[in-house]
């Protein structure tokens, strides 16, 4: 498999200290998941980390230096012994650098906002990195939390919110920046609470990524990526290969196994209307499911009707042009043929429109 | 040229609109301050140099005693975008009377809020400050609502 072909090795202390960007953190990730000779690099890296971060810095004793001039020959290979004191400096420079750049790393390790988040167990016995835990502990890039069926933590995340984990959840921690909060949940669920500005707060799935646009919501999925994502405040956004499905509060959306995010409905829509949407998508936006969608569509259901239109092909797309024109009013500047078209910017004009009747 | 005229003048009061108040769920807003809000609106038809003068009070009944609440009006990063946060207590039943005035023109709303959320279905909507007369009949229709 190419998976094991290429090993992270090089790239383990870097993912251990959230320094990846995303989408290599992600591969890194997977591969981890299975690749048990990564996993113990992964386990001696983080222990030598571990253990420089736990050393104090001493100053060296003044009889240092007298030890070792006079451990020096006193004949030098080439003609340092000219001049003695150049060679003092040398050294003191290099220390000092030496000791500086140490610093630096435990400064961007330790003390760095947002570099680690706080996990507190609510009921039963979590495990980080196969370890269970009791009490509170800090948790950073790189770590598995895992919960059995009688397990769940909640997880400060900073300043920026708090995501609970529900039984029988599986995850990690990806990213932990002040400028990018990820995570990815390989099953199970979560509820996250986030309360920073959007796109700070990403949570990976196999079927796509949720990006937080300021809200609150609960996200469960398994191995294979059949979810579902229900949102009770703000917005968020589940991508995945260029597909998006924008899902306001009150709303939820499945996602699919190696299909990404589904179209989203409003919790609040009839069951003929979710059946249809259900069934539709699982036909792979065609056949007769959709007569039954446009049949029982309600104003508010334009949400749904405005993700169907670039799922479908074009004549399917004119049907839904006209039922959405016939629940709310397109708005001045709203081209027919752009909408038809998939304009981006007419689609999205629409879309912030049609927010006022969501 | 007279008929040309007639229908010019026609034309522009057809699409003269009134001043008036749309409301909508948070995410309406696009601006994620007012996530928690409990509803955002904004004006439509003000063709004033000024923005909309607006104001909002909380009108409520608990335990058959009603009760007045003085509202902020908050303006999002929108312009013309405006949410109201629920500063009123969660019990009994409540709405929110919106006033506002553009140049001479007068626009109200009594928005229902419940415990899930603002009611869209029973909002009522004027082109004038809602009379207390309408408040009340709004809020005893709450009340039988509730009671039900």
């Amino acid at each position: 498999m190419r998976m094991f072909s290429k090993h992270v090795s090089s790239l383990l202390a870097a993912y251990i200290d959230g320094q990846l960007r995303a989408r290599e953190a992600r591969r890194v990730t997977l591969h981890l998941e299975h690749c048990e000779h990564c996993r113990r690099e992964r386990e001696l890296v983080e222990s030598g980390m571990s253990a420089v971060e736990h050393l104090s810095l001493v100053h060296a004793p003044d009889a240092i230096w007298t030890a070792i001039e006079a451990a020096l020959p006193s004949r030098p290979l080439w003609q340092t012994q000219r001049n003695p004191a150049w060679r003092f400096v040398f050294a003191t420079l290099v220390f000092i650098l030496l000791a500086g750049a140490g610093f630096w790393v435990f400064e961007q390790r330790i003390h760095r906002p947002g570099m680690a988040w706080e996990l507190r167990p609510i009921q039963g016995t979590p495990v980080v990195n196969a370890k269970p835990v009791h009490g509170a502990v800090r948790v950073g890039a790189g770590e598995w939390i895992e919960t059995n069926s009688s397990a769940s933590v909640t997880v400060k995340l900073g300043e920026i919110g708090v995501v609970d984990i529900g039984p029988n959840t599986r995850l990690t921690l990806v990213t932990a920046r002040p400028s990018e909060n990820r995570l990815a949940l390989v099953r199970g669920q979560i509820h996250a609470k986030i309360s920073a500005p959007p796109k700070l707060f990403f949570v990976d799935t196999a079927s796509g990524t949720a990006v937080d646009l300021g809200c609150e919501y609960s996200l469960h999925t398994d191995e294979e990526g059949s979810g579902q994502l229900d949102v009770t405040q703000g917005w968020v956004a589940f991508q995945w290969k260029g597909q998006e499905s924008l899902v306001p509060a009150g709303a939820s959306c499945l996602t699919l196994p190696k299909a990404g995010p589904g179209v989203p409905y409003f919790d609040d829509a009839s069951g003929t209307f979710k059946r249809g949407v259900y069934n539709f998508a699982a036909a792979k936006f065609e056949g007769p499911w959709l007569e039954v969608i446009l049949g029982d569509a309600r104003v508010r259901d334009t949400l749904t009707l405005w993700h169907l239109l670039p799922r479908v092909g074009v004549r399917d797309r004119e049907r839904i042009y006209s039922r959405m024109a016939a629940l709310a009013p397109v708005p001045a500047g709203i081209s027919r043929a752009k909408v038809l078209r998939l304009d981006p910017e007419t689609l999205k004009r629409w879309k912030d429109e049609l927010a006022w009747v969501w | 040229m007279r008929f040309g005229m007639f229908v010019l003048l026609s034309a522009a009061l057809a699409m003269a609109q009134d001043f008036a108040f749309q409301v909508a769920s948070p995410v309406a807003s696009q601006d994620f301050h007012f996530k928690a809000a409990a509803f955002v609106f904004r004006t439509t038809g003000c063709s004033s140099a000024e923005a909309p003068k607006i104001s909002a009070t909380a009108e409520g009944i608990i335990s058959n005693q009603r009760q007045s609440v003085p509202l902020k009006v908050v303006e999002g990063s929108k312009p013309g975008v405006y949410a109201v946060f629920q500063s009123w207590p969660r019990d009994g039943q409540w709405l929110v009377d919106l006033t506002g005035t553009c140049g001479p023109a007068t626009a109200g709303a009594l928005i229902p809020v419940e415990r899930n959320g603002f009611n869209r279905n029973s909002a009522k909507f004027f082109s004038h400050r809602p009379t207390n007369n309408e408040i009340e009949g709004s809020l005893t229709e709450l009340a039988q609502k509730g009671n039900k």
